[in-house]
This record gives structure tokens, C-alpha cells and sequence, in this order.
């Protein structure tokens, strides 16, 4: 048999390779055009044990609307890569979680979502029954895009009340109380402050605090706006030497970047008194609760974060997740259903339910509900945080655009355990991009 | 049937080919060359998997595109930023490294095992069916495991502070490197073991046995015989290995995350957070690209260097 012979099965088969891929790409490339409507709302929301709340109000929304809504979930860490690639699709949802902020500001910027005035307008509550800093983390270049729609996170800074007890410390009110209860429980031999530099987002709340306490909200706020000046500051620098100078006294020992609080590191050195203090986002206490019952109940402590004098910022001031946020896609064929959907995340029975599975919703009544909560003293002690907070800084890296994330954590793990000195970490952030 | 007709019939076969359709010996021609066609599902497979991905990654290296918007034709920016970034010159040579050092550790290591194992003494058939259970576990449950048994408070390193010091192994560039190489050797030792183990038993016995005759002992014989007739083995093992260690990135994600700062960051985890954590596809496509020409020329050369692609035969003179 010769070449020649063979040359047209070879096209057939490169015809055939050719045909497949084009009817694949043509899947891959339709965008912009409306969904392929069946008829309902789509509400995708990250896949966890809290979805059991979501079912329930999905099912009491079904029950008084014509237009029905779905729910769907895409479970843990994949959640934003998965989102992104989604969002811009066919298979597009008309309602989504996020975490306001920088999480939804590339959509903002793609023009794919509602802002949410003109729900607000026809229904002012949308707004006002929900707590004032919360609800503005969800707000983009002055317009709101989203409605709290799980519990608040704050930042809590929790300690082991036997570890204190031994060294003979009070829980630090202040600044210079911290230096000194690290100093007395470093002397008993045990690491005075318990954190998951691993996971490099722990350390970044004592970022987080400390610029607040020193030079207020208003210094971080520049920065985000795109004022790179911000990152020179006096106060920046002043937060900067204050980190410096508590991790080079010992208050972190000097393994923390080998320790995780996912793996249950971090918490298991609080529980076990081989650490005095940690400071975490307020699911601490669940955790705790989970792996260590005894603990939780009697050695678990927990203040707000120490104020520092001359500093700036508000003593009350808090940082964290403020919440998470439902917003709109501008595509959706049925606003106002969706509307009728935003107002069950402020009822009676989305505050019972949020309370029922330990997450403390930022509703105005809330406060009616909080004898019920799993934990009502520790519900109220973080209601009342964020009641009076007047700034609630969202956690830098989810203000930040997801595209400085990376960039971000490694800055923060970096100048935390010595690699970059000051100069090195302010020329790193303001490398970040900001918009 | 003689061989003279044999001969016979297939010239005349050669002159006027299925005159007799029947004839057996039509198929015997046939078995000369497969049809290309018996190529097509590997061929379509390949095509739609590797080439056409690798074409669009290409195409994609030239343009800005964050997955939401239409990606925008950036010309060469992609790649004057990547040159400027130390993060990926950085990640290039840790990329190479960790190769390097993987080749280096588990290559004796393997010989060794394998030429060892090749024994057919029963006790070493039992151990070396243990030493292959690393093998039979994911990379990932295996990152895990070891990330638990080095934790510095509650794992091994707490223990053993003579040797670990305060256990911060995965907070030094060094004792992080260190981690990786080590998890990878243990879990992909076995398989490198086997590969071996399957050689030298093929190594003939008469050559040991004239060896012996001649007065060289256990020692000589391996140099000088079992390594010799290893040598395909080894080129063969040692691209597995180098296609392996330059596209690690389960370990990396799991042990070090890159980490500390970016000490561990080796290029196709690089690829992976400019892709899937910053959404900066462009940038991300022209990582991906730079390390395919990076692999290929890696492997061009070991294969010239090695001889590999001429083939020769360790059984001449046999």
C-alpha cells in the first residue's frame, strides 16, 4: 500500500478531531445572552453544613412565590475558582454567596451584577434592619451589592484561663497588659501566643488589628483606594515595629510556621495550656466546643483585642468576616422575585435558624432571639461587639481583589517571621494591585 | 508446505495483490504495517487533550483574561512581565532543584532496593511487597499523613529535639526542600524499585556465572555487570523522575503551599496560584508554556546524552 493510499483516511480523522473540537469550544464561548431560563431562581451558595438554613428558607420562599427557586452548592475551597468560571456563563446563577468586598468587586467591574438601590427603594428595610458595618462591606463604589445572608465572624482574641491563671495574668485590656502577661507566661516555659502562621491568614489578623488600633480604619481604607503613601506612614510604620517588636520577644515561640489552625494545630496548643493566647475569628468557639468539650466549657476565654494607647483607632473597633452577602446577577429575569427572596434574610425565622446552627446573624432582631442561641452569652458577647463597632474592617484579604491574595500572604508571612524587613513589606504592598 | 512455495506465493502476491481473497497468506502482508487508522483513537485523544490545550495556552500567553470578561490581546506583555518576576526565576530553579535532588536520592536508593529485592529469597519477597505500599497511596493522603507526623507540637519533630531542633521544618527554605524531597522519595522510591528489581532479573546468569569463574566478587560483579546491563533501566527511570519532579505539585500544595513566603514556590504550583488564585490567566498560560519548553529541553538532552534514542541492545555478544 503506498502513502498516497493513506493520505485520506488521515484527513478523516484530522476532520473528525477538528469537528469534535469546534462543537466543544462552541459549549466553552456563550456568554453575555440571558440564562437558559427554566422558569426559576438559581441560588448558588458554598457547600457546608450551614446549606440546612438555606434549604429551609428556599422552601419557605417556594411556598408563598409563583416563581420557584433552586438551591445549589459547590462545596469548600473550590468555591471562588468555581464561581468565577460560572458567573459569566449560561449556567450563570440569578443569586450567589460571597464575602462582599474585594470577593465581588472583578464582577462589579465586568458589569455582571445589580446594584441593589432599587430594591432598597421599594423596600427601605433591605437596608435598615440590618447592622450599619455589615451591611457596608458589600458596598462598591458607594453602591450596595449585597445582603447579609449567614452569621458574623468577628476576630476575638481568646485565651486558656488556666495558662493565665498559672503565670498569674488577667486577660490584657491594653497593649502594654499583652507585653507583660507574654513575658510572664513565656517565663513559665509555655508559648505565650498559639498561631497557625501555616495557614498565613491567622497571622494576617494581627495585621489587621494592630493598623486599626494604631492609625484607624481611615489608613487601610487609602490604601485599598490606591494611595500607596499609605503603606509609609508613620502609623504604618509604628503598627509595623509593634509586630516586630512582639514577635521577636517570643509571643509566637519560633515554630508558628510550621503550625496550621486547620489541622487543629493552633487551637490543640490553647486547649492543651502549651499556649496562652490565640487570636482567631470567632469559629474558635465551635472548634473548641468540637475537639475539646472541657475545654470550651471551663478554660476558654475570650476578650476583644487590646487597645493600644495614642493609637487611633476606636477601642471597639473589630475586624473579620462582617458576614456573607447574597448579591444579584443584573441578568436575572425575575427581580422581583428575588427581592421577595433578599427580604426572607432579615425574618423572624432566618435569625432562629442562623441561631439554631451557632451562627450569629447581623439582623436588627436578633437581640430578641439571643436566649435561644446555642451559646447565648458568647452570642450576646459578639452581638454586642459588632453592635457598637464603629468600623468593621472586612479581613484584608478578602477587601484586597483575589488577584493580590497570593502576593499578599506571602508579604504578611514574610516580614512576620524575619525574611522582609519594614521596607521590604511596604514596597510588597503597595505592589499589590488595588483595583 | 516448503519454503521455496512460500516464497513464491508472496511474490506473486507482491505482482497482483487479492487475487484470491480467501488466500491466508493475504493477512500475512498485512501484518507489515498497521492502518494508520488503528492510530485515530490514540491519535484523537492526544490531539484533544494535549495539543489543542497546549495550542490555546499558547494563544492565551499573549492575552489578559480573568475568566470573566473576553480575554484582550496583550502582545508580549505576559512575557516581559514573567522575565522581570523573581518569583519565577526563583521558582525555576527550585523546580530544577527539587528534580535534581529527587534524582539523586532515589536513584541509589532504588538500585539498590531493586537489585536487591531481584533475589529470590522469600523473605526478601515479603519485604518488598511491604516497601510497595507507598506506591498503592495517593500523593495527596500521603502529603497529609506526613504533614501530621512532622507537626512541630504534636508529631515526631517534638520528640526528637536533638534532631529536629524546635521543629519549625516547614518555616526554613532548607528543612522545606528537605520535606518535599523526602515525602516524594518515600512515596515514589517503590515504584523506581520495581522498574529495577524487573531489570535485574533479566540480567542472564551466565554472565555472573563467568564473573564467578573468573574470581570477582559480590561487589565487582555489581559494577561491573549488574549496573552495566541496568542501563536502559536507568535512563528510563531517571526521565520518569525528572518528568515527575518538574511537574510536582500535589506535595507542594499540601505540605508547604509554596512556603514559606515563596521558598517552595516552584513553578507549576507558580502556574497554579497566577491561574486558579489570582485569576490572571494570561500570566498563568505563559508559566505553563515556559515550562513545557523548559521539560522538553530537559528531555531532548538526556536523551542524547544517555544514548537512549539509538537503542543499543545490552545483550550484544550474548
Amino acid at each position: 500500500m503506498t502513502l498516497r493510499a493513506r493520505m485520506p483516511r488521515t484527513a478523516i480523522v484530522g476532520g473528525a478531531a477538528l469537528a469534535l473540537l469546534l462543537s466543544l469550544s462552541g459549549c466553552g464561548t456563550g456568554s453575555g445572552t440571558a440564562g437558559s431560563d427554566d422558569g426559576k431562581i438559581h441560588i448558588l451558595v458554598y457547600g457546608d453544613a450551614a446549606n440546612k438554613v438555606e434549604k429551609q428558607l428556599i422552601a419557605t420562599f417556594n411556598k408563598q412565590s409563583k416563581v420557584k427557586a433552586v438551591l445549589d452548592t459547590i462545596p469548600g475551597a473550590d468555591y471562588q475558582a468555581k464561581l468565577q468560571t460560572v458567573i459569566n456563563s449560561k449556567q450563570a446563577p440569578d443569586v450567589f454567596f460571597n464575602w462582599g468586598g474585594g470577593s465581588i468587586k472583578p464582577f462589579v467591574d465586568a458589569d455582571l451584577l445589580m446594584p441593589l438601590d432599587d430594591f432598597i427603594a421599594k423596600d427601605p428595610e433591605l437596608k435598615t434592619r440590618f447592622l450599619p458595618s455589615v451591611f457596608n462591606s458589600a458596598e462598591i463604589d458607594g453602591k450596595p451589592y449585597g445582603v447579609p445572608m449567614r452569621g458574623t465572624q468577628p476576630v476575638l482574641f481568646f485565651h486558656n484561663k488556666q495558662v493565665l491563671e498559672d503565670a498569674g495574668v488577667k486577660p490584657p485590656k491594653t497593649w502594654d497588659e499583652l507585653l507583660h502577661a507574654v513575658k510572664a507566661i513565656k517565663a513559665k516555659g509555655v508559648t505565650p501566643i498559639a498561631l497557625g502562621g501555616g495557614d498565613r491568614w491567622p497571622t494576617l489578623m494581627w495585621f489587621e488589628y494592630l493598623f486599626d488600633r494604631v492609625a484607624g480604619p481611615g489608613l487601610f481604607q487609602k490604601a485599598l483606594d490606591g494611595d500607596k503613601a499609605a503603606w509609609e506612614s508613620a502609623d504604618s510604620k509604628k503598627a509595623l515595629g509593634m509586630i516586630r517588636d512582639l514577635v521577636d520577644a517570643g509571643a509566637f515561640g519560633t515554630n508558628f510556621d510550621s503550625v496550621k489552625f486547620t489541622d487543629q494545630g493552633s487551637p490543640t496548643l490553647l486547649a492543651t495550656g502549651k499556649a496562652g493566647f490565640e487570636l482567631m475569628g470567632s469559629w474558635e468557639y465551635s472548634t473548641q466546643q468540637d475537639a475539646h468539650p472541657e475545654f470550651a466549657k471551663k478554660d476558654l476565654g475570650y476578650t476583644a483585642f487590646p487597645t493600644v494607647k495614642g493609637g487611633k483607632g476606636d477601642a471597639s473597633d473589630l475586624v473579620g468576616n462582617t458576614n456573607n452577602f447574597y448579591s444579584v446577577l443584573k441578568k436575572t429575569e425575575h427581580p422581583e422575585a428575588v427581592a421577595e427572596f433578599l427580604k426572607l434574610q432579615y425574618s423572624d425565622e432566618f435569625v432562629k435558624a442562623q441561631l439554631g446552627i451557632g451562627n450569629l446573624p447581623t439582623t436588627t432582631n436578633t437581640p430578641l432571639f439571643l436566649q435561644k442561641a446555642a451559646s447565648p452569652g458568647y452570642a450576646k458577647f459578639q452581638y454586642e461587639l459588632v453592635e457598637k463597632a464603629p468600623a468593621f474592617q472586612l479581613s484584608w484579604d478578602q477587601a484586597y481583589p483575589q488577584s493580590a491574595a497570593t502576593s499578599m500572604y506571602q508579604a504578611i508571612q514574610q516580614f512576620f517571621n524575619g525574611q522582609l524587613d519594614e521596607g521590604g513589606f511596604i514596597k510588597a504592598m503597595q505592589a499589590l494591585p488595588t483595583s | 508446505m516448503s519454503t521455496k512455495t512460500l516464497v513464491r506465493n508472496e511474490q506473486d502476491e507482491e505482482i497482483a495483490p487479492r487475487t484470491t481473497p480467501t488466500d491466508r497468506r493475504d493477512g500475512v502482508v498485512g501484518v507489515g504495517r498497521p492502518g494508520f487508522g488503528w492510530a485515530a483513537p490514540a491519535a484523537v485523544f492526544f490531539g484533544l487533550f494535549a495539543l489543542v490545550p497546549l495550542i490555546l495556552v499558547a494563544v492565551l500567553s499573549f492575552a489578559t483574561w480573568n475568566g470573566l470578561s473576553d480575554p484582550e490581546f496583550a502582545g508580549l506583555d505576559n512575557w516581559k512581565k514573567l522575565f522581570d518576576d523573581p518569583v519565577l526565576i526563583q521558582s525555576l530553579w527550585l523546580s530544577v532543584l527539587l528534580t535534581v535532588l529527587g534524582v539523586a536520592v532515589q536513584t541509589p536508593l532504588s538500585i539498590l532496593l531493586g537489585v536487591w529485592a531481584a533475589g529470590h529469597q522469600r523473605n526478601r519477597a515479603i519485604l518488598s511487597a511491604i516497601y510497595f505500599v507507598p506506591l498503592l497511596l495517593s500523593v495527596a493522603a500521603v502529603s497529609v499523613l506526613w504533614r501530621a507526623v512532622l507537626d512541630p507540637n504534636f508529631g515526631v519533630p517534638a520528640q526528637a529535639s536533638w534532631l529536629f531542633g524546635d521543629g519549625n521544618l516547614f518555616g526554613h527554605q532548607a528543612s522545606a526542600i528537605g520535606v518535599l524531597v523526602f515525602v516524594s522519595t518515600w512515596q515514589f522510591t517503590p515504584l523506581h524499585t520495581l522498574i529495577y528489581q524487573g531489570a535485574a532479573r533479566a540480567v542472564p546468569q551466565v554472565l555472573y556465572q563467568a564473573a564467578q569463574i573468573d574470581g570477582a566478587g559480590t561487589v565487582r560483579q555489581f559494577f561491573h555487570i549488574t549496573l552495566p546491563q541496568l542501563r536502559n533501566s536507568i535512563i528510563t527511570s531517571m526521565i520518569l523522575m525528572v518528568v515527575g519532579g518538574l511537574t510536582t505539585f500535589d506535595t507542594v500544595l499540601i505540605l508547604t503551599q509554596g512556603g514559606p513566603g515563596t521558598d517552595t514556590t516552584i513553578s507549576a504550583y507558580y502556574m497554579y496560584q497566577k491561574a486558579f488564585k489570582s485569576f490572571d490567566y494570561g500570566t498563568a498560560s505563559a508559566v505553563g508554556l515556559l515550562l513545557v519548553l523548559v521539560a522538553t529541553v530537559i528531555s531532548l538532552v538526556m536523551v542524547r546524552l544517555s544514548g537512549y534514542d539509538k537503542m543499543r541492545s545490552t545483550m550484544e555478544g550474548l
